[in-house]
């Protein structure tokens, strides 16, 4: 088992590697940027360590720095978190090579599931059912031939984003001819990287995901799905689990494919298969992504599993906690909202000092938080403050708790997305189910303001 | 920026009566810290001139590495106001001397200029050479060789010429 773990990421995520750290009598080593002296995740860790001023360039992305902390503060592993370096295999390799197990998938697995294009191409070989869509394209001529393949409307992507960046909508040839171009322009500006590829485009779908653990030696566990619908410019703002949309045999079916894949691929630890589900049913793979994600606690929920917990034990050797053959039932619904510092309304950031803080409890109610009353949130890193999770015996059960849970909230000094989530979660098309990765726009949309 | 010794000791008594162990004060532009016992010596900033205090409950022991303030690079020393501190840019493990065996590359009263090598900070086996962005005077050495350091942490007290 690792004995010392340092924590290579900030806010809530940092705070939930420690806290599976402390469940398992391991050290926690927390790194942080000046910005962040007085974070949470430093004042719970066993030992911190100062990396680099604000900017994350140079503090949480910065490798030599944080290799040095591991060096000095005796520890033998390193859990990325998501975001910053998690997916970054060279990292990964970097960490391997000094000695220190890093916590999540091999080098190989984030080099072959990473990158969109080539990620597909593994998919498609594997069996898993994928949009019609095409390779890297040669140019404009060749992206016209292909969308008239695949049918309009199409979305051209590069293949090294994500995060919603990079994707143009297109509805017909002579547009394609001329927006090409420019999205290569934008490809090589965002992400060093002008590759760009064609999919059939879907108008309402729905974003599920399917939750994936595994032990790198054969053990390979699907843990049901996610659904991450509400969305606004591709970043998730609530999620749940499961999925009002995905039927038992949906899920068996898809979930044995996927199971192949990740032992047939030789996939360690976790990582997340994101889908599209079109209005006929049908399930498309988008991308996988290779670490723990944001909204993994709302499978936590569902299936009694701790993945922070299980991530640990794989990089340290000890393999899958969770009984063999035996599949995970899910008991239940979750809800998750990501409670951020911005204005509800603009969604314009918001940090400052939080005046005050009372965070909701009671029976079903989980609060995953970076925050505490009398810090400041800095300006330099995303919004997320905390997340917001319950539990119910039935989805009407979780929703009532969330919003219970959501009007107990105190977060004094700064504005927050709270009452955006209230408005969400009384909202009817919510309540009866009815998602599509639009609603959010059409929640807008028929506001008076 | 003035330091109202008696609210300090004031917060000293209050802190000691009530077995708060951290205080942290801010006010527009200032904080203070402080924190008690574990042979750690009271690193105070700056004095707050207005603000809510924020008591912190008292910490739960932290044998390791105190968490460092977020104090600006180069802070004034209360004795000397042209002192300044030299800051470690890199984490890793500080040295005094290029070798086990050399002599230290800079000591109490040396005279250093823009670019004199000042330490080495170590870290996967990369010897730093951290030079001097001023000229001036090494008034204290003030980590321990072969001590590890953090960004941001004082290794010298100067003064500037």
């Amino acid at each position: 088992m690792l004995r010392k773990v340092l924590i290579a990421n900030r806010g809530e995520i940092a705070v939930r590697v420690i806290r599976a750290c402390r469940e398992l009598g391991i050290e926690a080593v927390a790194v942080h940027s000046e910005a962040d002296a007085n974070a949470l995740h430093v004042r719970l860790a066993d030992r911190a360590v100062c990396i680099g001023p604000a900017p994350s360039a140079e503090s949480y992305l910065n490798v030599p720095a944080i290799i040095a902390a591991a060096e000095i503060s005796g520890a033998d592993s390193i859990h990325p978190g998501y975001g910053f370096l998690s997916e970054n295999a060279e990292f990964a390799d970097i960490c391997g090579q000094c000695g220190l197990s890093f916590i999540g998938p091999t080098p190989s697995n984030m080099k072959q599931w990473g990158e969109k294009v080539p990620a597909r191409a593994l998919a498609r070989s594997l069996g898993i059912p994928l949009l019609p869509g095409t390779k890297v394209l040669s140019g404009p001529d060749h992206a016209v031939r292909e969308a008239e393949k695949i049918g309009y409307p199409v979305i051209l992507k590069a293949s090294a984003g994500g995060g919603g960046r990079g994707m143009k909508i297109v509805r017909d040839s002579a547009t394609l001819h001329r927006v090409f171009p420019q999205a290569q322009a934008e490809a090589v500006a965002g992400f060093k990287n002008g590759d760009l590829y064609l999919e059939r485009f879907v108008e309402e779908p729905r974003h599920i995901e399917f939750q994936i653990i595994a032990d790198g030696d054969g053990d390979a566990r699907v843990l049901g799905e996610r659904e991450c619908s509400i969305q606004r410019r591709h970043q998730k703002l609530l999620e749940e689990a499961p999925s009002v949309a995905v039927t038992q045999e949906m899920r068996a079916d898809v979930g044995a494919t996927i199971k192949r894949a990740m032992k047939e691929s030789g996939y360690t630890s976790a990582g997340t298969l994101e889908f599209l589900l079109d209005e006929r049913g049908h399930l498309y793979f988008m991308e996988m992504n290779t670490r723990i994600q944001v909204e993994h606690p709302v499978t936590e929920e569902v299936t009694g599993v701790d993945l922070v917990v299980e991530q640990i034990r794989i990089a340290g050797g000890e393999g899958l906690s969770i009984p063999a053959d035996r599949e995970i039932p899910t008991r239940g619904h979750s809800i998750e909202c990501r409670i951020n510092a911005e204005d509800p309304e603009t969604f314009a950031p918001w940090p400052g000092l939080i005046t005050e803080f009372h965070p909701p409890g009671g029976a079903g109610v989980r609060v995953d938080g970076g925050v505490y009353g009398g810090w400041r949130v800095p300006s330099h890193y995303d919004s997320l403050l905390l997340k917001l999770i319950t539990h119910g015996a039935s989805r009407p059960e979780a929703i009532a708790k969330m919003e219970r849970a959501l009007r107990e909230t105190l977060i004094g000094g700064i504005r927050t997305n709270v009452p955006l989530h209230l408005e969400i979660i009384r909202n009817e098309d919510f309540r009866s189910g009815r998602l599509s990765t639009k609603f959010l726009e059409r929640l807008r949309g028929s506001r008076a303001a | 920026m003035e330091i109202d010794i008696k609210q300090i000791r004031e917060l000293m008594k209050a802190m000691k009566q009530l077995g708060v162990n951290e205080l942290e004060l801010e006010g527009n532009e200032q904080r203070i810290f402080m924190r008690r016992g574990q042979g750690v010596p009271m690193g105070p900033t700056t004095v707050v001139q207005t603000g809510p205090a924020s008591v912190m409950p008292p910490a739960a022991p932290t044998p390791a590495v105190a968490i460092t303030p977020a104090a600006v690079p180069k802070t004034e020393a209360k004795d000397d106001p042209k002192a300044t501190f030299i800051t470690s840019p890199f984490v890793g493990t500080f040295y005094t001397a290029p070798s086990p065996d050399s002599a230290p590359f800079v000591s109490v009263g040396d005279t250093i200029a823009v670019g004199s090598v000042l330490c080495i900070v170590e870290a996967m086996k990369l010897m730093n050479e951290i030079e001097s962005e001023i000229s001036g005077k090494i008034l204290e050495i003030l980590v321990e060789n072969g001590k590890a350091v953090e960004y941001g942490d004082n290794l010298f007290k100067v003064t500037k010429s």
